[in-house]
């Protein structure tokens, strides 16, 4: 991990984990429902104040808190078209399994790449400590995952033209 | 623009058949095994993730792209460096990496196509998860941007095959398939295009077993004396193969062979040289343990009629009718001689049998109709890919099929959703 | 496998089984850029009529395919082809080349039939590079071949050179963006010392006429007389490999990423409940 991201994902990861107080909160809108109150937006007073920890204007996350729910989105760096289609493959296929992904969500919220859902169930089937580790090292790879992508198909461009020009020489 | 035919892709656990609609036979056959380089040692050093595409920093060339598939693959299965894989497994996708790439082969090396400008139909199993149909949709659509993709069941492809038979009036995808492949045998029972999950039963006796009591009863006579014991089993298949047939009454048959011994006899020539004097009773034998079980195992003892009668009774009462009248045989191990002929008549003894009862318990003297039980059995050898091949060629084709803007529109889920099409009911 | 070969599997195999065993036959299968085949026996078993549907057909006449097609495939080449087909080839299975090795190179050259159809502008081309070469100027006519319905190759000849130029349609955002970066690299790639002797590559993305359409024109100057037919599928084939390598990447990530969710997880303790007879309870 380079130097300029480790402050970046330290704020991060004592963020989350400070947020990362939930409780078994059952819906004031509705009787007998219990729903992530981040999502449902129901009622207003158990929201808390949303955080936004930006490293530059491509790099950021939202950290959205509520009384059982916790929600979190990633927008992921992306210099070129490249890097773009490149990020947004990876998060698709990513979110094409959130199934197995417990704390994924299916959508990013508008405006990043990839959001993450907590509620409380998860805080409490899960180790906490674990959970943040877990996104820590997701936003760590990610972008290290991305740039080698980026490269191999620079690489695997440059060998298929060799190859096809060097054709010509026979 | 004329469209281009579409594409058939019939990926079975040993063998793979793909070929363009339209078509009675695929183009290409061969065995769905890919060679990659590299995997054996690595497997050697980790068994457990053979797939893994190992230390990705490394992995800055183009070793992805070295690879056979088919018969070149087994070709090269003994050049060092290289490993053979199988990627299906029961006839289940098990390793997508593998799988993509043999696709990916198939398409441009074989068919030489433009999956661009083509519909594909892919078979899949009963009872496939529907993930794995996601997963599919996934590559077809985003590595290989097909126009469109149809998913087709493999029992319901076998009922549509016998469209194309001269004894089937009208084009009904209701009927019972009895699939026997090498592996395992299935009675699967399909209403209108839909198979019924709950009812379908499996069998253990298919093709291997089959080999293998051949293999038995000429051990028991001295035959394989003179065999290797390594191709003892090839050649008690070859056997199987090229002499068995189905008798219809077994103590006659028996008696036969008592009166003159020596007129059935057919001499088997095989590989090595080696001469073996086979059949005289393991010709109609073999087939039997579909008949009778209770010769060959100890542990499975229901004949395939019972099993058949079980799952037509075990669907909705209002398809019965059309699951007896309908039973599509495929697989090699149903194309035994006169297999067809026995089971229809010891189903239609099962079926007879019962009514008799019924209306005798019942003292009544309104006679029942009767249930017909027809058989219809092929001698095609790719029957489910002709299917697929009649399928692909309707019109409505092309409208059942999940096309690529649908795709992009909805995701993969869209395949979760499955359209029939073409029958005449 | 890197390099696409230029030759028909289907013909080759198909024929090679015929020779072998001669039967019955009638199947339509294609290849690249939208081409149809039809291989049947229409009078008896050993006779093979081999028909081929190219789009742009009329454009090739023109340039003289049928010539190449003459030369190459001689008495084979029927001078009426089959209908709904462009042209057509009949092979008598009962007067095939006695050896071995002839015989191979004859089927080759039948798998090669839409390579040598599309051989004839490039011909032309070059032999009109001749004649201007010993004039020392001026440029020849521009032929246009529409080999698929929004793309085609444009060949010039001139004094010094013949240039060619590819169209290709993108379609997908992300083949645009791969496809983007492939050329980039045959412009670079031909630098390197080692392949001066490939034919100059240039690429322009040309804005659209349309919005939506991106059109990557692809300049390709030829010096030499090999010259390869598959750049357009050569080029779509490796853009669809490397996505396919991205999924097996993307896979393996997932896997690894999946792995460290679950080290999160909470092992739960499962102890076995039992009944007094001793029969275990089993929670479904």
């Amino acid at each position: 991990m380079s130097n300029v991201l480790r402050p970046y994902l330290a704020a991060v990861r004592s963020t989350l984990t400070a947020a990362l107080t939930l409780e078994n909160f059952s819906s004031q809108v509705v009787e007998r429902h219990n729903k992530p109150e981040v999502e449902a937006a129901g009622s207003k007073e158990v929201l808390l104040n949303p955080l936004t920890i930006s490293r530059n204007e491509n790099e950021r996350v939202l950290i959205e808190p509520s009384v059982n729910s916790i929600r979190l989105s990633i927008k992921i760096k992306q210099a070129d078209e490249i890097e773009r289609i490149l990020c947004h493959k990876f998060t698709r296929f990513m979110m094409q399994r959130a199934e197995s992904f417990i704390v994924l969500r299916r959508k990013p919220v508008p405006g990043y790449d990839i959001s993450f859902l907590i509620t409380n169930t998860h805080s409490e089937t899960m180790l906490k400590h674990k959970i943040v580790d877990f996104i820590i090292q997701f936003m760590e790879e990610v972008d290290r995952e991305i740039s080698e992508m980026k490269l191999s198909l620079n690489a695997r461009a440059r060998i298929v033209a060799e190859s096809y020009l060097t054709a010509f020489n026979s | 623009m004329s469209v281009l035919a579409p594409i058939i892709c019939d990926n079975g656990t040993g063998y793979s058949k793909v070929g363009f609609a339209g078509n009675s036979d695929p183009s290409f056959v061969f065995p769905t095994a890919i060679a990659t380089r590299g995997s054996a040692s690595q497997q050697s050093n980790a068994p457990a993730v053979p797939s893994k595409p190992g230390h990705l920093a490394s992995k800055r060339g183009v070793e992805d792209l070295d690879f056979f598939i088919g018969d070149e693959a087994l070709a090269n299965a003994k050049t060092p460096g290289y490993g053979v894989h199988y990627p299906i497994r029961h006839g289940m996708i098990d390793n997508w990496d593998h799988m993509e790439r043999y696709w990916e082969q198939t398409i441009f090396k074989y068919l030489r196509a433009e999956p661009e400008d083509h519909y594909f139909l892919l078979t899949e199993p009963p009872l496939n998860a529907p993930e794995n149909r996601e997963q599919t949709a996934e590559i077809f659509f985003e590595s290989f941007n097909i126009k469109g993709l149809y998913i087709a069941v493999q029992a319901v492809l076998a009922l549509a095959a016998s469209w194309s038979s001269n004894r089937v009036t009208d084009r009904t995808l209701t009927g019972t398939v009895i699939d026997s492949g090498d592996g395992v045998t299935h009675v699967i029972p399909v209403a209108e295009g839909y198979v019924i999950g709950s009812a379908i039963k499996h069998i253990p006796i298919a093709g291997r077993d089959i080999s293998q009591f051949v293999l038995n009863l000429m051990r028991e006579r001295g035959e394989m004396a003179t065999v290797p014991p390594e191709d003892q089993l090839r050649v008690a298949s070859k056997v199987k193969e090229n002499y068995s047939y189905v008798c219809q009454d077994i103590v006659k048959e028996f008696r036969k062979y008592d009166a003159e011994p020596y007129k059935h006899f057919e001499r088997y020539e095989g590989e090595h040289s080696v001469t073996g004097r086979t059949s005289d009773t393991e010709r109609f034998l073999a087939p039997e343990i579909f008949f009778n079980p209770e010769i060959y195992s100890s542990d499975f003892l229901t004949p395939l009629p019972e099993i058949v009668d079980e799952v037509i009774q075990q669907s909705p009462i209002d398809v019965r009718r059309g699951l007896y009248k309908n039973i599509v045989l495929s697989g090699g191990s149903t194309m035994f001689q006169h297999f067809g002929q026995r089971l229809k008549r010891d189903l239609k003894q099962l079926v007879d049998g019962r009514l008799d009862a019924r209306q005798l318990a019942s003292g009544s003297l309104q006679k029942s109709s009767g249930v017909d039980v027809d058989v219809i059995s092929h001698k095609r050898q790719r029957l489910l890919w002709f299917g697929g091949s009649l399928l692909a060629s309707l019109p409505e084709f092309y409208t059942s099929c999940h096309t690529k803007a649908q795709y992009d529109e909805i995701g993969p889920s869209i395949c979760r959703r499955y359209q029939i099409f073409g029958s005449a009911t | 496998m890197i390099l696409l070969e230029p030759h028909n599997v289907i013909i080759q195999t198909t024929l090679s089984e015929k020779i072998l065993k001669p039967s019955s036959v009638d199947v339509q299968f294609v290849d690249y850029d939208g081409v149809r085949f039809h291989l049947s026996t229409p009078e008896r078993k050993t006779v093979l009529l081999l028909s081929m549907h190219i789009r742009c057909w009329d454009e090739l006449v023109k340039y003289g395919a049928l010539n190449v097609l003459k030369r190459e495939y001689g008495s084979l080449l029927q001078p009426q082809s089959e209908p709904e087909y462009n042209v057509s080839l009949a092979i008598d299975l009962e007067q095939l080349p006695a050896s071995n090795e002839d015989r191979e190179s004859f089927i080759m050259s039948i798998a090669l039939f839409k390579r040598n159809a599309l051989a004839a502008p490039f011909e032309a081309g070059f032999t009109s590079q001749k004649s201007l070469e010993s004039a020392g100027a001026g440029t020849g006519e521009l032929m246009q071949i529409h080999y698929r319905d929004e793309e085609a190759i444009y060949i010039q000849a001139s004094h010094d050179r013949v240039t060619v130029i590819f169209s290709t349609v993108f379609r997908d955002e992300t083949d645009r963006i791969y496809g983007k970066v492939f050329l980039q690299e045959f412009v670079d790639a031909r630098r390197q010392p080692s392949i001066q002797n490939a034919p100059q590559v240039l690429y322009s993305n040309r804005d659209p006429p349309l919005e939506i359409r991106h059109l990557p024109n692809l300049r390709n100057t030829e010096d030499t007389g090999y010259v390869t037919f598959l750049f357009r599928d050569y080029l779509h084939y490796h853009i669809k490999c490397s996505k396919a390598y991205m999924h097996s990447r993307m896979r393996h990530r997932v896997a690894e990423f999946q792995k460290v969710l679950n080290r999160a997880k909470t092992e739960v303790a499962t102890s076995e409940k039992k009944t007094v007879s001793g029969r275990t309870l089993v929670s479904r």
